[in-house]
């Protein structure tokens, strides 16, 4: 019967054959830009802490675009992205002391994580759900008792005072940090559109239909965590720049790569702005919790963690995503705000709550 | 490739006209799949010819979708072996399978919630067997948008489509992936009567598009009108094979389906007149 409706309003009304496809990606492009471009302009202020405060949040926000592109895009929550920060920073680190510039070291560090991401991620890409989880949150772990144990860099003691510039050079490392941000950015508005993407997107939404098409996606699975590793520990090389020392409880710390989960999971995984926004607001509530002198900076960091994903499921972007969502074309817009708003409440009652 | 010497157990390929069509578009061969100690499928062989609809009936737990499953890799064999256009594809992967010309349609739908239903059929011409690229696949989606009358809610997302929709999207996205070889996994199951004898018309329309098709469905007038020939399974194996008549008025297939009881019954006004017999089986079934 629908059918016949929908044949009597095509005789009715035909539509234009070439609908208007929407431009999201484009939109949130420029806003990620613009809010990238707005944070460029905190050295002007001359603010050393703001600046160390920003330095810091522009850096958790690329760790979480990266994570984006496995946990978001690919729905696979991988935890242990630290993983490839740590080895970032230590291949810095160690070709640094090894008297290497330093650009040679970030490079390496990328390629090693590259390399690293697709060997792990070989069998551990087999497997789904909370198993996938804990098995990166393993290999992290695990690496960082092999750097402690095998005494890699000075063992548990890491790396201190590298012959890097450090706090001379803070407004290079976030400008570093901005455009690593930007590139993530650009990458993925990219891959939204393109058929790496759809394919990424595809596995997620239903691993066994996309296979039913013809994805191959075992090995998208596996191209989607080595994308995610390498701006990940490039962002690790910049660290130990900045940072000039460092120990593996820092840099192999596993409350990074749970914190990059749910920063984005509150901005909105597989969206493009989703990074971005949680990042901003995660962390400058972390750092409000922190100056507030309470000593329940992480209970109340936990408790806020709760409350946002029982009332926003998979972070705002998808609730506005879900208000400004294509209604029937005909609606006034009065009537569309109240159906977005409609669509917001079930949103949340469906997949919160 | 598979002459008439290795005829498929089961078909009646006796003639010489059986022959020469049955060049064995796709053949199963002693196919058995086994969850744990239960048999679901029972050493099966069957074949399609080329451009035929080749309809599946069975009671629950016949192993109808199991077949589909193993037809189009989603589940590995325990032992056999299945020949697509004389190929063995029985170790391939799914996605192989596609690029090969296989598609299928899941009994529950899965769409891509996240994507747009455009964008659904998008992905599967994409990467199917054309491997289009993004222009070419988007003039695809949008002709079979329109081919299975979604085209107007293109731009709707999963959760806004009704059962039948989601259907048709489904049907469409598997037909974006360019099949030669068709799998309708009880695509008609929850629909209204009226969607039924459109979904009986489209698949018609795709067939004669030149793809070969096997229909897995519970609906009996549908099933019988559509198919070109039929196969029963029952716990697994196969208990009749052929045109869609006579293997209704089939007394193994009555049996299976209703009981002995009636079997018994219906035994009788067959051998006197056959016909009525029909009409009397497709009213009970």
């Amino acid at each position: 019967m629908t059918t016949n409706i929908g044949q009597l309003a095509r005789v009715t009304k035909p539509l234009p054959k070439q609908t208007k496809e929407r431009r999201t990606w484009l939109w949130s492009l420029l806003i990620g830009l613009a809010i990238l471009a707005a944070i460029a302009t905190v050295p002007a202020y001359g603010n050393a802490a703001l600046l160390h405060t920003w330095t810091w949040i522009v850096m958790v926000i690329v760790l979480a675009q990266s994570w984006n592109f496995i946990g978001g895009y690919t729905g696979y929550a991988a935890f242990g992205n630290v993983a490839f920060f740590g080895i970032g920073s230590y291949s810095v680190g160690l070709l640094v002391l090894a008297g290497l510039p330093f650009w040679v070291g970030l490079i390496v560090g990328g390629i090693i994580a590259g390399v690293f991401a697709l060997l792990i991620g070989l069998p551990v890409l087999r497997l789904k759900g909370h198993y996938f989880a804990i098995a990166t949150l393993g290999t992290a772990e695990a690496l960082r008792e092999f750097v402690e144990v095998k005494d890699i860099g000075g063992g548990g003691g890491g790396l201190m005072s590298l012959p890097l510039p450090g706090l001379n050079a803070y407004t290079i490392v976030f400008y570093a940090f901005i455009s690593l941000s930007v590139i993530c950015l650009f990458i993925t508005a990219v891959l939204v559109r393109s058929k790496f993407g759809y394919a990424l997107i595809a596995i997620r939404e239903n691993e066994q239909a996309a296979e039913a098409l013809g994805i191959h996606t075992y090995w998208y699975k596996v191209g989607a965590f080595v994308l995610s590793a390498v701006p990940t520990a490039l962002a690790g090389g910049l660290y130990a720049y900045w940072a000039t020392g460092f120990d593996p409880g820092t840099v192999f710390d596993r409350s990074i790569s749970v914190e990059i989960v749910l920063l984005t999971f509150l901005g909105g995984t597989g969206t493009i702005l989703g990074p971005i926004i949680g990042g901003i607001l995660f962390e400058t509530a972390s750092f409000q919790f922190q100056t507030s002198g309470l000593s329940l900076h992480n209970t109340l960091l936990g408790f806020s963690i709760i409350v946002v994903t029982i009332i926003l499921p998979q972070g705002l972007i998808r609730l506005l995503q879900e208000f400004t969502r294509k209604s029937a074309p005909d609606l006034t817009a009065v009537n569309r705000f109240m159906e977005g708003l409609q669509r917001v409440r079930r949103y949340i009652t469906a997949n919160g709550i | 490739m598979f002459d008439a010497t290795s005829q498929p157990t089961g078909s009646d390929g006796t003639s010489p006209f059986e022959k020469e069509r049955s060049s064995s578009f796709l053949k199963l061969v002693d196919t058995t799949k086994h969850f744990g100690g239960l048999p679901a499928v029972d050493r099966l062989s069957f074949s399609v010819r080329r451009g035929d609809i080749l309809g599946i009936i069975g009671p629950n737990g016949a192993g109808k979708s199991t077949i589909v499953n193993l037809i189009s890799g989603a589940l590995p064999l325990t032992s056999g072996s299945i020949y697509y256009q004389g190929r063995d594809i029985s170790s391939l992967l799914t996605n192989r399978r596609v690029y090969l010309g296989i598609a299928r349609v899941f009994q529950i739908t899965k769409p891509f919630m996240d994507l747009d239903v455009r964008q659904n059929v998008l992905v599967g011409a994409l990467f199917g067997r054309h491997r289009m690229v993004r222009s070419a696949a988007l003039r695809m989606a949008d002709e079979l948008l329109e081919e299975v009358g979604l085209a107007h809610k293109a731009h709707f997302k999963g959760d806004q489509l009704t059962i039948a929709d989601l259907k048709r999207l489904e049907l469409a996205r598997a037909l974006a992936t360019g099949p030669q070889l068709l799998l309708l996994d009880e695509v008609m199951a929850g629909l209204t009567s009226t969607e039924v004898m459109e979904a009986v018309e489209l698949i018609r329309k795709i067939n004669d598009m030149g793809i070969t098709i096997i229909v897995i469905e519970h609906i009996m007038q549908a099933i019988k009108s559509v198919s070109d020939r039929i196969l029963v399974l029952h716990h697994g194996r196969q208990i009749a094979e052929g045109q869609p008549e006579t293997v209704l008025s089939d007394p193994k297939v009555i049996e299976t389906y209703l009981g002995k009881r009636y079997a018994q019954q219906y035994k009788r006004p067959e051998q006197v007149n056959g016909s009525s017999l029909d009409e009397n089986t497709q009213s009970q079934i």
